[in-house]
Order: C-alpha cells, then sequence, then structure tokens
C-alpha cells in the first residue's frame, strides 16, 4: 500500500436538495392532514367540488407523508451518511441527480392524479400503474447508485446503518412490484393482479411492511448514524445491533396479517398476524435502547441542544409505538381499536413523533455541516420542538380517546346483550366531535412547529456557502479480497445453517401432519439445543465470521435477503395458488353485471374505501349492525378487493337491497337530507356526469383474464346490458320522484350498491354447524 | 443462543474499529429484554399448539356462530318469560343453546321416567315416548309446554311449574321439540296404553 493520500470530495449537494424537498413536501402534506382532518368536523369545506373532497385528499395527504417526506429526508440522511461511513463519494453523480429530479416527478405527478380520482384504489398503493413503473425505475437508480458506492468503498467493514439501509433497499423493491403487479385497462387504469382475500393478504403483506422497511429500517440507520454523532457517545451495543436487526427484519414480514383480524382471511394467517407481530415487540425495542441508551452521558446537553431533543423524543415515540403496535394486533384488543381513531393515534405517533422528530433532529445538525454557517436560531428549534411536542400528545391523545370511545360504544349492547346500545352509526360519529375537533388543533401545532424549521431553513441557507465535505484517504482503494467469503463460507457456516433448519423444521411443525408434523417438532427443539450448546462452547467464532461477514457487502445482501422473504413466501404462496372457486367457504360471489362494474370502478375513483368498509367481522357487534359475517369467497371477484380498513362511516358489504334506490340518489347528493349530522361529503358530481362505458369491453376482457367467469361478450352485448339496467334503475327513481338521466354516474354507482351482499350459496366445506334462523 | 456470556472486562471495552469517529460499546444484552424476546416466542408456540395444531381452541366461525347463538337465545329467553306461541317455540328449538340448556334439566329431572332416549315406555321407562309423533295430551308445542307445567297427576306427570319455572320449561320444550320438525305429521291418542 502506497501511502499517497488523496482527498474526495462527498456529493452532499444531493443531500440538500433531498434536504430542501422534505422540508417543502413535509409542509404540504401536513397542512393536507390538516384539510383533511378539519374536513371530518365540517363537511361544508369539501365545498362540493370533487378534487376538494375528503376521500380525494386523504390519500394524497398519507402518500405525501410516506414518500415525499420521509422519502426525501430518507435519501438525504442515507446519502449523507453512506457516503462518509464507507469512505467513498456516491457513484454517479449523474443517477443521484436523476434520482432526485425523478422522484420530484413523481412526487409531482402523484399530486397532479390523486385529487381526480386517478387512483389504483388500495392504500399507499394508490397511485396508477405509470406512475408506479416510475417508482420502481427511482428505486433501481437509487439502488445501484447505493451498491456501486458501496463496491468503491475505502472502509471494507459494514457500519450497522449501512445494514439497516440495504434491508430497505431490497425489501421495499420486493414489496412494491408484487403489490403492484396489475393489469392496464388504460393508461390511466388497471386492475390488480391478486383479487378478494389473496389481493388482502399481499397488500397488508405490503402496507405493514410499508411501514417497516420505508418509515422503520431506514431511520433506525439514520438513528445510528446520526444519533452517537450528535450525541459524541459511542453506541451502546454492538451485539445489540447485531440480534435486534436480524431478528427485525427476519420478524417484521410476517406480522402483515395483523391488518386483517377477525375478518375473512383463514385463521392460520390471523394467528401468524398475531403472534409474529408480538414477537416483533423485543426486537423494535432492541432499536430503541441502542438508541436512547447511546445517549447516555449527553443529557445533560438535551436540555439546550435541539437536535438531541428531537432524536431523545424521535426514538421515545419509536419505543412507544413499537410496544402500541403489538398490543394492537392482539385479536381481542383489535376488536375495540380496529376500523377506529385508535389506529390513527397509532400511526402518527410513529409519523409525526418518530419520522417527523428523527427528520427535524436531522436537519437541525445536517444545516450548520452543509452550509457551513451557524444555525439561524436554536431557541427557534426550541420552540419548535415543544410547539411540536404539544401538538403530537394532542393529536394522539384526542385520537386514542376517540378510538376507545367510538370502539365502546359501537360495542356496546342492551337488553341482555340482545339489541345494540347506538344502533345509528351517526351517534357514535358525534360523541367523537370534540375529540376530532381537537386533532385539528394538535396537528395545526406540529404543522406550526415545522414551519418555524421551514423559516429557520430559509434563514439558515439565505445568503450561505454550501459546503461539500471531504476526506483524506489513501489512494489505493481499500483491498476487497481481505477478508472475502467464499460461497461456501457465507452460506455454509453454523450460525445460517442453524438459522436456517430452525426454520424449516418450525414450518414442518406448523404446516405438516400427525407424524411429520412432531417431526418438525423435535427438529426444531434439537436445532435449537445445538444452536445453543454450539454458541456457548464455539461463540467466538460466530462473531468471527459475522465479521467476515461485514466485509463481504454481495453475500450479506443475499442474506438479509433471504430473512426478509421468507415469511411473505410461507404466507402469500398458499393463498395465490389455491383454486380460487373451490376455496369460498360457503359462499361464492356473483360476479356484477357491466354496469355495476362500471359503478366499482367509480366507488373506487371517489375513495370510498377510506371511510367504509366492504369487511363484517367474525364479532357480535358486527353481526348485529351489519349482518351475517362477511365470507372470503364473497369477495373473490373483487379487483381490488375494498375490505377497507377505516370506519368513518358504516360497513357496506350488505348494503344492497336495504335502502331503496331513491334513497341513494338523495344520500349521494347531499347526504344530509338522508342522515342529520352525517359528516359524509356531498358527491353532487355524480348526478351531473355522463358515464363513460368507452373502456367497459377492455376493462371486461382484463377481468376475463384475472380469471372473473364473464361469458364471451361482444361489445354491443355489454352496451346492451348496461343501457338495459341503466334504465331499469332511472325508471323506478322516476317513479319514486327523482328525475335523473339514466347515462349519469350515479345510475352505475347505485346498481353498484345495491349489488353489495349478493351471493351463492356454495356446499359448505367448513366444520362449522350453521344455525338456523 | 446465549448472548449473555459473562464477560466483565469485555463489558466497557469499545470494539476496535470506528466508522467516521463513530465507536461501539459490546454490552451485553439487557436481561429483561431477552425475557421478553423468549416470552413472545414462547407465547406463539403455545397459541400456534392451541389453535392450529391440537385445534383445541374454537375457530372464528364456530365462535362467532356459538356466540350468535348465545344472542339469539338471550333473546327468545326474554320471550319465553311472556305469551309463549308454538311458532317462537319452534325457533327455540332450533337454537343450540336453548336445547343444550333444556337437555341439562332433563337429564336431571325428566330422565328417570323419560329415559336418555326420550323413548320413555318403549326405553323400558315408565314415561310417555315422546320421540314418537303419537302425543297423548297434545302435540302442539303450546300443548307441551301446558303438560308440562300443570302435569298429569293420573298418568303420574309431576306439576313442574313450581319447580322449574317457565324458563327452565320452554328450555325443556325446546330440547323434546328439537327431535321433531314443525310442520311433521300429527295426531293425539287419549289413551295410546
Amino acid at each position: 500500500m502506497s501511502d499517497k493520500k488523496i482527498t474526495i470530495e462527498f456529493n452532499d449537494r444531493v443531500v440538500r436538495q433531498f434536504l430542501l424537498a422534505s422540508v417543502i413536501w413535509g409542509a404540504v402534506g401536513m397542512l393536507a392532514g390538516v384539510l383533511v382532518a378539519s374536513q371530518l368536523n365540517f363537511w361544508q369545506l369539501n365545498f362540493s367540488t370533487s378534487w376538494l373532497t375528503w376521500s380525494h385528499l386523504r390519500p394524497l395527504h398519507t402518500n405525501a407523508a410516506i414518500f415525499a417526506l420521509v422519502g426525501n429526508m430518507m435519501f438525504a440522511g442515507i446519502y449523507y451518511s453512506t457516503q462518509r461511513l464507507v469512505k467513498a463519494r456516491l457513484a454517479s453523480d449523474f443517477l443521484s441527480s436523476l434520482h432526485f429530479w425523478g422522484w420530484q416527478a413523481i412526487i409531482v405527478s402523484a399530486a397532479c392524479t390523486l385529487p381526480f380520482g386517478l387512483t389504483r384504489g388500495q392504500e399507499y398503493a394508490e397511485l396508477i400503474w405509470p406512475i408506479n413503473v416510475a417508482v420502481v425505475l427511482m428505486w433501481v437508480v437509487f439502488a445501484v447508485n447505493f451498491f456501486w458506492t458501496l463496491a468503491r468503498r475505502r472502509e471494507p467493514s459494514l457500519y450497522v446503518a449501512i445494514w439497516f439501509y440495504i434491508a430497505t433497499i431490497i425489501t421495499v423493491a420486493m414489496l412494491y412490484i408484487v403489490n403492484h403487479l396489475a393489469i392496464p385497462t388504460s393508461w390511466t387504469h388497471s386492475y390488480s393482479l391478486f383479487g378478494g382475500v389473496q389481493n388482502a393478504l399481499v397488500q397488508w403483506w405490503y402496507g405493514h411492511n410499508a411501514v417497516a422497511f420505508f418509515l422503520t429500517t431506514p431511520i433506525l440507520g439514520i438513528m445510528y448514524y446520526f444519533v452517537p454523532k450528535a450525541a459524541e457517545r459511542p453506541v451502546y451495543s454492538y451485539r445489540l445491533s447485531v440480534v435486534h436487526f436480524w431478528s427485525l427484519v427476519f420478524v417484521y414480514i410476517w406480522a402483515g396479517p395483523h391488518h386483517l383480524l377477525n375478518t375473512a382471511l383463514p385463521g392460520w394467517l390471523q394467528t401468524l398476524g398475531m403472534t409474529f407481530s408480538l414477537m416483533l415487540w423485543a426486537p423494535s425495542w432492541g432499536g430503541m435502547l441502542n438508541g436512547l441508551l447511546t445517549m447516555r452521558g449527553a443529557w445533560d446537553r438535551v436540555r439546550a441542544d435541539p437536535v438531541l431533543k428531537f432524536f431523545a423524543a424521535g426514538v421515545t415515540f419509536y419505543g412507544m409505538s413499537t410496544f402500541e403496535g403489538p398490543m394492537l394486533a392482539i385479536k381481542s384488543v383489535n376488536a375495540l381499536a380496529h376500523y377506529t381513531d385508535w389506529i390513527i393515534a397509532h400511526v402518527h405517533a410513529g409519523t409525526l413523533g418518530w419520522n417527523g422528530f428523527m427528520a427535524a433532529g436531522m436537519i437541525y445538525w445536517l444545516l450548520p455541516r452543509l452550509w457551513n454557517k451557524p444555525l439561524y436560531s436554536q431557541s427557534l428549534a426550541n420552540l419548535h420542538f415543544w410547539v411540536g411536542l404539544v401538538g403530537i400528545l394532542l393529536y394522539v391523545g384526542a385520537m386514542w380517546t376517540s378510538g376507545i370511545t367510538q370502539g365502546l360504544m359501537l360495542n356496546a349492547t342492551a337488553e341482555n346483550g340482545t339489541i345494540l346500545a347506538y344502533p345509528n352509526f351517526l351517534d357514535t360519529v358525534n360523541a367523537i366531535r370534540p375529540m376530532m375537533l381537537m386533532r385539528v388543533i394538535g396537528g395545526g401545532l406540529y404543522l406550526t412547529g415545522w414551519l418555524m424549521l421551514a423559516f429557520n431553513v430559509w434563514k439558515t441557507v439565505r445568503g450561505a456557502e454550501p459546503v461539500n465535505g471531504s476526506i483524506e484517504v489513501s489512494e489505493e482503494p481499500a483491498h476487497a479480497d481481505a477478508g472475502q467469503l467464499s460461497l461456501v463460507g457465507s452460506f455454509f457456516n453454523p450460525p445460517v445453517l442453524f438459522s436456517v433448519f430452525g426454520v424449516g423444521f418450525v414450518c414442518v411443525w406448523m404446516f405438516g401432519h400427525d407424524f411429520v408434523s412432531i417431526a418438525g417438532l423435535v427438529g426444531a427443539m434439537i436445532c435449537t439445543v445445538m444452536a445453543y450448546a454450539h454458541f456457548g462452547s464455539r461463540g467466538r467464532k460466530w462473531g468471527d465470521w459475522y465479521d467476515k461477514l461485514l466485509v463481504n457487502s454481495m453475500p450479506f445482501t443475499i442474506l438479509t435477503f433471504l430473512a426478509v422473504v421468507a415469511g411473505g413466501m410461507i404466507q402469500i404462496i398458499p393463498t395465490v395458488i389455491t383454486n380460487r372457486a373451490a376455496n369460498v367457504e360457503d359462499r361464492r360471489q356473483i360476479p356484477y353485471t357491466p354496469l355495476e362494474l362500471a359503478g366499482r370502478d367509480l366507488y373506487v375513483r371517489e375513495g370510498c374505501y377510506l371511510c367504509h368498509s366492504q369487511m363484517i367481522r367474525t364479532l357480535v357487534p358486527d353481526v348485529m349492525r351489519y349482518g351475517d359475517y362477511s365470507r372470503l369467497g364473497e369477495s373473490i371477484y373483487d379487483h381490488p378487493f375494498q375490505w377497507g380498513s377505516k370506519r368513518n362511516g358504516p360497513d357496506l358489504a350488505r348494503v344492497g337491497g336495504k335502502y331503496p334506490n331513491v334513497w341513494h340518489l338523495r344520500h349521494m347528493e347531499n347526504p344530509r337530507s338522508i342522515s342529520a349530522g352525517s359528516n359524509m361529503p356531498n358527491f353532487p358530481w355524480l348526478l351531473a356526469n355522463a358515464l363513460d362505458t368507452s373502456t367497459l369491453p377492455r376493462k371486461i376482457a382484463v377481468q376475463r383474464q384475472l380469471g372473473v367467469p364473464y361469458p364471451a361478450w361482444t361489445d354491443a352485448q355489454i352496451a346492451a346490458s348496461v343501457s338495459a339496467q341503466q334504465k331499469v334503475i332511472a325508471k323506478d327513481l322516476r317513479e319514486a320522484g327523482a328525475y335523473v338521466a339514466a347515462d349519469r354516474e350515479i345510475i352505475a354507482l347505485i346498481a353498484y350498491l345495491q349489488h353489495l351482499g349478493k351471493y351463492e350459496a356454495v356446499k359448505p366445506t367448513g366444520s362449522a354447524p350453521k344455525l338456523a334462523d | 443462543m446465549n448472548p449473555n456470556q459473562p464477560k466483565p472486562t469485555a463489558e466497557d471495552a469499545l470494539r476496535p474499529h470506528s466508522f467516521d469517529g463513530i465507536q461501539e460499546f459490546d454490552k451485553r444484552l439487557p436481561n429483561w429484554w431477552l425475557v421478553t424476546l423468549y416470552v413472545t416466542i414462547v407465547f406463539w408456540l403455545g397459541y400456534w399448539a392451541y389453535y392450529e395444531w391440537f385445534r383445541t381452541g374454537p375457530n372464528d366461525h364456530q365462535r362467532i356462530e356459538r356466540e350468535m347463538a348465545q344472542v339469539e337465545a338471550a333473546k327468545l329467553a326474554s320471550m319465553a318469560s311472556g305469551q309463549l306461541d308454538d311458532a317462537s317455540l319452534w325457533k327455540m328449538s332450533r337454537n343450540p343453546v336453548m336445547t343444550a340448556a333444556g337437555k341439562a334439566t332433563f337429564m336431571t329431572m325428566c330422565v328417570s321416567c323419560h329415559k336418555e332416549s326420550l323413548r320413555g315406555i318403549d326405553d323400558g321407562g315408565i314415561g310417555a315416548n315422546l320421540r314418537r309423533q303419537v302425543w297423548i295430551h297434545g302435540g302442539r308445542p303450546t300443548d307441551l309446554v301446558h303438560t308440562v307445567t300443570n302435569g298429569v297427576l293420573v298418568k303420574g306427570m309431576p306439576t313442574w311449574g313450581p319447580v322449574l319455572g317457565q324458563k327452565k320449561i320452554t328450555e325443556v320444550v325446546a330440547y323434546v321439540l328439537s327431535y321433531h320438525q314443525e310442520g311433521e305429521p300429527m295426531s293425539v291418542q287419549p289413551a295410546a296404553k
């Protein structure tokens, strides 16, 4: 090795760009949040205008918070820390720029499509397919830029932050691609490849792990870099990093079904979702411990330093949310909390408390270093902290109270448990109105704090000279061959083999029958005992192997991928390959008529699923309120599924036939004309717009491709069917005194709503005896 | 796995390597943290074994069907304290919670004469055969309630009204009716034997 030194300059330009984008989009996302929260209180704020309506803006709010605020913040943090941790400039300036501008273009196109009803109808996966393709491309750009930089690193060993970045990149790619598989019907519309229960399972495998690998692992990596930097203290425990990293990435993937507890999802999946969520508690808290205990010895500085304040509070919120998550995943707790504001409290403790505060801490720490100028105002940053904290506490406290109140009211019964205490859903909505108002105030305070940050950023950056970090290194790159692991060395060694065989045996126990199952259990126990004994006697070798693995980025990445892919494969593959038509329990959905299908696409376009579930859970209050519990066969042909995750209004799974057509017409035009005190927006444009039937033949053709049993209709047959059904409904409305042209959108939506809950009985396969009544 | 190897000397030592100036301790994992991890793993094993392996616990469908039957039973029970009619008694006879409660009463109070099979005299007992579609004192559900409540002293049927009360009598009748179908052919032979 020659001693000749060279100086490399880091690409901090892209870090500055992402940082500023995060500040700006964060403010936009939070502003959208305050608006949608206000709309729930004051329906007038929907302005009877489609693109300003709650159900069109809510996806904008969630997508902005996740992909724009946290996304940009994550890229800034990852690019800043990675260059320094591996002692190399980002591999390609072109890819870095492309990544930045591409990502901003995606955000802008999201903002230009979601309010106008261009959506896929799955939460956090709403963006239409051309934007999905762009996201995947940008993610590939990010991955190439990142791994190329790793390949050129001068620091052979990978620091724990890098482990989390690697897990983020490969897992988000996997989740995003699988959940967005779809067949386009036009440039702006597609049908998900999966339907009904399969779609539900894949969606929440994605949705849950978007939280895990987009909002958690990258931020943990950022924590592992910026917290020790800001605290000027060593990380608390390396071995805790190792144990909690691997347990976190392995266990997280399995927990997705906890979003579908007590639904028609098969029981074994619910059991896995609940128990793995509980097992996730300790791995998550491992991260919290390492964050908080790293600050030990720097607590005296927390009082004055806004950066440490934000980090300490952010990590504490992480600990709180990751305790609350497993608790909410307990089936009986979930029976109360699911579909209520309690879940809203939970996710905002995560995004505002954990993501938002970690972002703020990181930004305040980076500003002076990226612009070579002291922060404009420390006291304004401290004020931001306190205003933001009060904001979150008000928000979360209000939503806890609201969720528990409404949950208890919805579940309350009277007269010896034979009738509902609050049969009118609106009674439960009106009971939580004060809390909904408190939420607006809390959210408003948080936004105010963020605007203080934006002001501080502007005052600091204005007139400042951007400065790029640099480092002096030996001219020769680190010899990557030092300690290179062979294929055998990477995968055929005690820690990996014990893990693989242990998981394998446990799966044999869980899914095998009779003796195979018992053999799996015995195998798992022997494997555990052997691993314990081996670690006891040769533990040092495990450590040596791991040290070697850390200088081998490719084997490390492959092992991480294996750890994250296991849970998803075991849950999804059996569900997807089963013959759908046979796996329906005792009921099979009747496919929609062409007009009803068109109406369903309107239901998706208008974002109805954001307030109305179509899933009656196997719970007494659900059955008493909405009718017989939903069977998985009753939505098998739904692409996308619309089971929903929140009930701002009542469930609609069996609303078909419950009310006359004219009820729906009046209700969509002005909900308050039917239900006094309702906070649902008006949808008057449905009465004015003509239904676009031109894409129906193509849509039905795609549905046939997806396995929905439609006959091979000609375009003329489809048009005739649509027109005939339109006339029947229009005539019925006319007889009830409502005059609407038959070709209006509302007619199709009514046709769809009246179909909900229609099924054909199938010979029962389950063992549960059916109660006759 | 035992990450708790006692390494008193290594406890506060920093790992040799530093990354961009960041150093790492290698402190042992807190015991309470490990216990939390292990307890949740054991809970998973037990929960899976209970619900999915031995299938000891009811699945969701069995549970909701049972719970709704209980709600239905409570509704019917409140009906039982009011005016009874044939239709509601037939409905009760199809409710598993009602008939299970009736069976329990039947097997302690009625079984001595009517036998476990309900076949009574045809099964070595002294009471009437309740499985036949031929009745002595009337076979309509309300007739049965009347017979049980007031008894037929000449035939040896006690007066159960004061002993069992209307709720239990209704349940017992529901249980007997569960062996019959609404609308089945039925005849009355006052002095069959």
